[in-house]
């Protein structure tokens, strides 16, 4: 990436920001909310430990990591989800859309840009949960966190496509359709976040193989929870990559073809 | 004060060493399809009913002209926007900017060419003026060690250098429209589009702002201006050329005041004491005159008729005479000067009349 782009993702990025910072009670009180949340996670957690403690096997021995991990995972799916359709809606609403489109930045960078303070914040959320979860003595592998890192990143390119495809229905129909809500949704009953995969009944424990956060959060929880290296966990990593480079391939041809689609019907910007 | 030179690339010359012209439009259709209502998408789902919105659009723009586009609402002029501004593909025909054609060369065209988005919601309302234009000098490409200064100008030039560290939520709407001009010419753009840019401004502030382009953005920067307008006065003062469209085609095109001189030429005022004499209507039969209409203007029992002649100034002489011969009594037979709005409203009504340069 040029030095050019970079600091136009920064634009943009910037300007999300002092944006957002104006509302700056919403802020405090999210963090406030972020902070307080752990407080009954820890409890139930604890009270659950005997029952599932067994069935975590490689992925860390206590439940409240296990949890927190989950939880961390299971938090960047949102805004790899909802960042691209959520700045096209509304950019399309507030008229912006069609005044970053009239600017000579490529596509991928505008898209970058309008989604990096969401993903930044989110990033924001985990270090403060990690610290939070810390200390109320959630056990983390420290030599394990940049592994988990990468991870986290491959976990939202895989997750990015399917948000690029909920852009791509906003722009030709103005509804970003049921697939984000149907990934969520799956991703949380089958994708490992609360409990381990194994423990889900076998007749439907074979559709969890199809997503990518099983794999994302089995090698995340065993490289911040067991201290595994990355060679360790490099077949759960390889389908993970494989699958974000074959979805983002398909994401972007159908962002592409959505916006083509818009241009051609003259609805781009259309509220 | 806006200073130095656009910093956009230099306009690329033809095959035959020429400039090429700023805007180039041949041919250039595009319709929409028609919303079909449920009951109609029931009954066919695939059938789609296409409203044409640009039909066969031709003309040229030259480096530095500042051209009018004129016309009612729904006339095409937005679609046409939006087409130079590469948010709409166009069906067929061609559409180049300084050579570069809107389809194939997106981007380079949009460095070249900013349109003013009218939208208010288009600004970031949370950040203040001066964040705004921050922003989209990145976007547009401005170098950093010029940003500030920039900046710091147009808040200047638009007149909001004193609250340019506002919060563009708590502006007026024309101060919001000073600043949505002011992003637009933040990349110095070899072409600028302008849609309405004076409806939000106050009087003197349209003035002020029609000085400015006029004088700083077309003559001294030597930017290529392409404005829409509803109002002909604003057209009259700024363009050097004008094109009408209605309905999607282009009714007219020429300096003002060759549309002033071939649509205003044959229009004549009869004051007259027998309005209703059947010698107009005669007239009128023969194809001599092609339109007759009553005005509301009387003075001392004198009533004024406006008569649309066919054929050329002679002829006038010939209905004043034939006139006169049937016993009209007539006090004054005068050439009508039309406004640019008469003119307007001529080409959209009666569109067969009208001659054409290009």
């Amino acid at each position: 990436m040029r030095y050019r782009e970079m600091r136009e993702i920064g634009a943009l990025l910037r300007a999300s920001w002092l944006s957002a910072a104006s509302y700056r009670l919403q802020t405090v009180l999210g963090i406030v909310a972020l902070v307080v949340g752990i407080i009954p996670l820890y409890f139930v957690a604890n009270a659950i430990q005997p029952t599932i403690g067994p069935s975590l096997e490689t992925q860390g021995d206590q439940y409240f990591s296990f949890l927190l991990v989950g939880i961390i995972a299971y938090g960047f799916l949102g805004p790899a989800l909802s960042a691209v359709p959520g700045a096209i809606g509304g950019g399309i609403r507030s008229g912006t859309l069609e005044a970053y489109f009239s600017t000579p930045v490529r596509l991928p960078v505008l898209l970058a840009g309008l989604s990096a303070y969401t993903l930044l914040w989110t990033l924001l959320r985990t270090v403060l949960l990690v610290a939070v979860g810390a200390a109320f003595g959630a056990e983390f592998s420290w030599g394990g966190l940049p592994s988990g890192a990468l991870i986290l990143m491959l976990i939202v390119l895989a997750h990015l496509p399917f948000g690029l495809i909920s852009a791509a229905f906003v722009l030709a129909f103005r509804t970003g359709g049921p697939l984000n809500r149907g990934v969520m949704a799956v991703s949380a009953l089958l994708g490992g976040v609360y409990y381990p995969t194994k423990v889900i009944p076998s007749w439907i424990q074979e559709v969890s193989a199809f997503l990518p956060l099983t794999y994302g959060l089995r090698a995340l929880r065993r490289t911040v929870l067991e201290g595994w290296s990355m060679t360790a966990v490099a077949s759960d990593v390889l389908i993970l990559c494989v699958m974000a480079a074959v979805l983002l391939a398909i994401g972007f041809w159908v962002f592409n073809y959505a916006l083509a689609y818009a241009k051609r019907a003259g609805t781009l910007a259309q509220y | 004060m806006i200073s130095g030179l656009s910093n956009a690339a230099p306009a690329p010359a033809t095959g035959h060493g020429e400039v090429a012209p700023a805007i180039s439009i041949s041919k250039l259709d595009k319709e929409f399809a028609r919303q079909k209502r449920w009951k109609e998408l029931v009954r066919h789902p695939f059938q789609r009913e296409m409203i044409p919105a640009l039909q066969s659009v031709s003309f040229d723009v030259a480096p530095g002209e500042f051209f009018g586009l004129l016309g009612p609402n729904g006339a095409g002029k937005t679609t046409l926007f939006k087409i130079l501004s590469t948010l709409i593909l166009p069906d067929s025909g061609s559409v180049r900017v300084f050579g570069h054609d809107v389809v194939a060369a997106a981007a380079t065209v949009r460095s070249l060419l900013t349109p003013v988005i009218a939208s208010e919601r288009s600004l970031a309302w949370r950040l203040s003026a001066e964040e705004n234009l921050r922003l989209y000098a990145v976007l547009h490409r401005v170098p950093a060690p010029e940003l500030r200064r920039r900046v710091a100008e147009l808040l200047q030039i638009v007149g909001l250098a004193d609250t340019g560290d506002k919060m563009v939520g708590m502006f007026s709407s024309g101060m919001r429209q000073r600043l949505l001009i002011a992003r637009s010419l933040i990349a110095r753009p070899q072409v600028l589009l302008l849609d309405e840019p004076t409806r939000s401004l106050d009087p003197v502030g349209a003035r002020e702002f029609r000085r400015f382009l006029r004088g700083d953005v077309a003559v001294r920067q030597g930017c290529t201006v392409l404005l829409a307008t509803h109002n002909t006065e604003e057209a009259l003062e700024l363009c050097d050329r004008v094109a009408v469209l209605d309905h999607g085609a282009i009714r007219a095109i020429g300096t003002t005041q060759q549309i002033a001189r071939q649509l205003g030429d044959d229009v004549y005022r009869v004051w007259t004491r027998d309005p209703a004499h059947r010698s107009f209507q005669r007239l009128e039969l023969d194809g001599i005159l092609q339109k007759v209409s009553s005005t509301p203007h009387v003075e001392d029992g004198w009533t004024a008729v406006d008569v649309t002649l066919a054929g050329s100034a002679d002829e006038a002489a010939h209905v004043l005479a034939f006139l006169i011969e049937s016993g009209v009594s007539v006090s004054r037979f005068e050439r009508r000067e039309l406004s640019l709005a008469d003119l307007i409203e001529r080409v959209v009504t009666a569109p067969n009349a009208i001659p054409r340069d290009a």
